[in-house]
């Protein structure tokens, strides 16, 4: 009884879910959107969430630690503890004359994958931004290619979401409906703005095409785009074409250059969307670590800081790890080489588990906010901040455990059988080492 | 108390790095291969070079830890 009650109860909410709260259909890009441009330089959404990340590190340590007290107490205390507790994982794992020298990139690593991730499950992100107005875009690319005589050498998908005017706010409502408009290869622009009307129509008025089979070929039926145009006409919240020749009268000193109509034989200059629009939002922030270049900034600097680490502490002989005399031990050497394309690799890897782990939960949630609005999604928000922390975890310690690697000195001949090439000679380690060896006796 | 953040990071990267060095040498064969017309050569040195990165360098990134899971004393 109590079970079917709880279905009841959760069937009840996802169903009001899907009244009061569906959303369009996702639109997924992998490159972050292009909020604006600065000379040659674009400045993306993920772009921009790093920086408002860098903005709430930065400004929440100068705040929380201004009036530093000998005591800490509030705010102090909690930046303080958390400090030393990373403090205090960096030195059991490098020990602490490395730990001193690693922790500030480290650290800093750490706090700013965290930082950057979990900001980004606030509701501001993917929400708020610049509307892309794909309803004149797809007619000006008509326009350019009629412009030019020339017909469409590749195929353009469009995905769009009807957009209302709130106040000069666009805003995308729940229920708002998704416009789809594809063109295709080696199409003249006349017939693809002969199925743009038609799926203008049908987007926005009731009307409906009568003829089936041409539909088919990517031709639009002559009477079906005449119909559609009428059907456009007549209804004043649907976007309008302005004919070419009403727009010279109006007398714009600007040239307007127009796309022919096949069926309708009428020259368009120009549509306008008296009413709602098909748009998509193109957002200020984005996860800082779902596009790839933000990780890849992340990771060479991280192998950087590891090479630079290794010369620091071995000199030159740092590159006796990968270059060995073949006179001398030839398996050695190609192991060498093998190891400095794994330096190389770990570039690569390093960036792509971020990336990966990031965006993959991004699109995780938009579709899972699309498929099921209420409820589901929270456990994985849930599961998203798990994420956000593991993933600045394992970034921040792998790199410390590979610069550990980095400044020992390489094992070589006389390394101890069973005990690695002397990975244990991090101080912290050997204290741990003391530690289990007192254990082993006392048992 | 926190020993097993280490290993669990280690095995988290240990697994992408054998991911990334396998896939890598695929790509960067099949890049050559393409640039040189010599079609299945550089793919299999790709591969077989590509296995044997992912081989050592995760042997090396999982030897620590192996070494200290050995060190453990029985519970």
């Amino acid at each position: 009884m109590k079970i079917i009650l709880f279905a009841v109860v959760v069937l009840a909410v996802l169903a009001t879910g899907f009244i009061v709260a569906a959303g369009p259909e996702p639109h997924i890009v992998i490159p972050g959107e292009v909020v604006w441009k600065v000379g040659f330089m674009p400045i993306t959404s993920t772009l921009m969430a790093s920086w408002l990340a860098m903005a709430v590190l930065i400004l929440g340590t100068f705040f929380m630690t201004r009036g530093m007290k000998l005591i800490p107490s509030g705010a102090q205390n909690f930046i303080e503890s958390i400090i030393e507790f990373l403090y205090g994982q960096v030195e059991e794992i490098a020990g602490e004359k490395n730990a001193r020298r690693f922790f500030p990139v480290v650290g800093t690593f750490f706090l700013f994958i965290l930082v950057a991730n979990w900001i980004a499950l606030t509701p501001i992100f993917k929400s708020i931004g610049w509307t892309k107005d794909y309803g004149h875009e797809i007619f000006h690319e008509m326009q350019e290619k009629a412009e030019k005589g020339k017909v469409f050498d590749k195929k353009k998908h469009f995905l769009a979401w009807q957009v209302e005017d709130a106040g000069g706010v666009g805003l995308t409502q729940p229920g708002a409906r998704t416009f789809k408009f594809e063109i295709h290869e080696g199409e003249d622009p006349a017939d693809a703005l002969d199925r743009y009307i038609v799926a203008l129509a049908e987007f926005y008025t009731d009307f409906k095409p009568q003829a089936d089979g041409a539909h088919g070929e990517g031709h639009a039926d002559p009477a079906d785009v005449e119909a559609a145009f009428a059907a456009l006409q007549a209804d004043p919240k649907a976007p309008k074409f302005i004919n070419a020749d009403d727009h010279a009268h109006e007398g714009g000193a600007e040239k307007h250059h127009g796309v022919t109509s096949h069926a309708l034989g009428i020259t368009f200059s120009a549509l306008e969307f008296p009413g709602d629009k098909i748009a998509l939002v193109y957002p200020f922030f984005r996860a800082a670590f779902s596009e790839l270049n933000n990780t890849l900034a992340l990771a060479i600097f991280a192998f950087l800081a590891i090479e630079f680490w290794g010369f620091q502490s071995l000199g030159f002989g740092y590159l006796g790890k990968f270059f060995i005399n073949p006179l001398k031990n030839p398996i050695l050497t190609f192991v060498g080489i093998l190891e400095l394309l794994s330096e190389f690799i770990r570039i690569i890897s390093f960036s792509f588990r971020l990336f990966g782990n990031i965006f993959a939960g991004g699109v995780l949630l938009l579709i899972l906010t699309f498929l099921v609005p209420f409820l589901a999604p929270l456990g994985i928000y849930g599961l998203e901040m798990f994420v956000g922390l593991i993933q600045a975890i394992v970034f921040s310690l792998l790199l410390l455990v590979f610069a550990v690697g980095a400044v020992e000195h390489h094992g070589g001949e006389d390394h101890e059988e069973g005990h690695g090439d002397g990975h244990h000679s991090g101080e912290g380690h050997a204290d741990i080492h003391h530690l289990e060896q007192g254990a082993v006796q006392a048992h | 108390m926190k020993s097993w953040l280490v290993p669990a990071a280690s095995l988290l990267g240990a697994g992408w790095f054998f991911a990334t060095a396998v896939i890598l040498g695929v790509v960067v064969g099949r890049w050559a291969d393409d640039r040189t017309g010599l079609e299945p050569t550089f793919t299999l040195v790709g591969i077989v070079v590509g296995l044997a990165v992912a081989l050592i360098g995760g042997y090396r990134m999982l030897q620590p830890l192996m070494s200290r899971l050995g060190d453990e004393p029985p519970e």
